[in-house]
């Protein structure tokens, strides 16, 4: 059972949460308590998985060492592909744990808010985010592919990895950013409605957040030679992040956002 | 903003219907403005799909709203022009009854009566 000192916390931390978002004077209720604190322990649990399947793979390389060539083992490969699996199927089960309890928050109300226009991508991701992801995931395909014909062995494995992974993670993001957009509206009043968009454009942002495109092509710089290939992995991680930093500085933070998107007609 | 209270005495297709009008008719919502597909205002607002599809058919047989097709449900602009007709009706009256100098409160007293036996028919 939980403890009055939990909800007590709980709600603390979701006012703080409502005043920097410029929700000051809305009272931090249960409902929307209850949302954020499962998208503080999803957010964990995410850094926690992609540190695990970041370590594995490395593990993995490491245990399994230096294949002679694709025909003689495909556990270099196997392995990988299925903490890849592993990865996705984890996020995916995080992504229905804060719908699940969306849902139930949602049910529990007997005074239902909504906004009456639809709210699309562009609105609640936003171009510059949609622009970004796009482009990170298609330079660290492009390096992978680029990969795949060069001699060293452990490269190749590795290229195939990060496409394979890659591939995974992308068509994920998809089907949980869809979901993001169209799952319904949980607000009681005005207040709860906005911090419904608030918590949409987080969610859409930390979906679309290019960390796993940025970590992945790093095993390029384990191949037993070196060659561009390394220089564009590492290049790959500091463009992102100048980029990213750019887009989080000039972008409209996540309150100005969806303000902006509710007040679209 | 769409309210539905499951405690008012008041149905929930009239309480959507209703906002939605007004909303429509103050240009809150203007023409041309996109509205969500049925099945998804009704997760929204915790509805049956059935009872947004009401609101919706009433409104558009009102002429506020328009469907095409697959592209959703949109804010007609006819909604707009009935207004802008009764608009123009009502500065006609008002020269009429300016004209014949007839006391303001007395006019909307008429308009009121008016109103009342347009809506008894």
């Amino acid at each position: 059972m939980r403890k009055p000192d939990d909800v007590g916390a709980r709600e603390w931390l979701a006012g703080v949460w409502l005043g920097r978002h410029g929700l000051g004077d809305a009272e931090p209720t249960p409902l929307i308590a209850a949302r954020l604190e499962v998208r503080r322990r999803v957010q964990v649990a995410g850094y926690v998985l992609l540190a695990v399947f970041l370590i594995g793979v490395a593990l993995t390389r490491r245990a399994l060492g230096r294949p002679a060539d694709f025909s003689s083992s495909w556990a270099p490969l196997l392995v990988p592909a299925a903490l890849a699996a592993g990865l996705i199927a984890a996020q995916w089960a995080l992504h229905l744990w804060v719908r699940r309890v969306d849902r139930r928050a949602g049910a529990g109300l007997s005074r239902r808010v909504a906004h009456p226009v639809r709210l699309g991508w562009s609105a609640v991701l936003g171009v510059p985010h949609a622009v970004f992801t796009i482009a990170s995931f298609a330079a660290a395909m492009l390096l992978a592919a680029s990969v795949l014909p060069v001699a060293d062995i452990t490269l190749r494995y590795g290229a195939i990895v990060v496409l394979i992974t890659l591939a995974g993670v992308g068509a994920g993001i998809i089907v949980q950013l869809r979901h993001v957009l169209t799952s319904p509206a949980v607000a009681e009043d005005e207040a709860s409605l906005t911090a419904d968009v608030i918590m949409r454009v987080e969610d859409a942002r930390a979906l679309v957040m290019p960390t796993l495109v940025w970590s992945v092509p790093v095993v390029f710089l384990y191949g037993e030679s070196n060659g561009w290939w390394s220089a564009a992995s590492v290049a790959l991680v500091v463009v992102g992040v100048i980029a990213f930093g750019l887009i989080h500085l000039r972008a409209a933070g996540a309150g100005a956002a969806a303000r902006r998107a509710l007040a679209t007609r | 903003m769409i309210v539905i209270d499951a405690d008012s005495p008041t149905p929930p297709y009239e309480q959507l219907r209703a906002q939605l009008a007004r909303q429509i008719q103050d240009g809150a919502l203007a023409v041309g403005t996109r509205l969500p597909t049925i099945r998804r205002l009704a997760a929204d607002l915790g509805l049956a799909v059935n009872t947004v599809g009401r609101a919706y058919r009433e409104l558009e047989e009102a002429g506020l709203i328009e469907t095409r097709g697959r592209a959703g449900s949109f804010v007609s602009a006819a909604g707009e022009e009935a207004l802008e007709q009764a608009r123009r009706a009502a500065r006609e009256y008002a020269e009429v009854v300016a004209g014949l100098g007839i006391d303001p409160a007395e006019a909307l007293r008429i308009v009121e009566a008016a109103l009342g036996h347009a809506s008894v028919s």
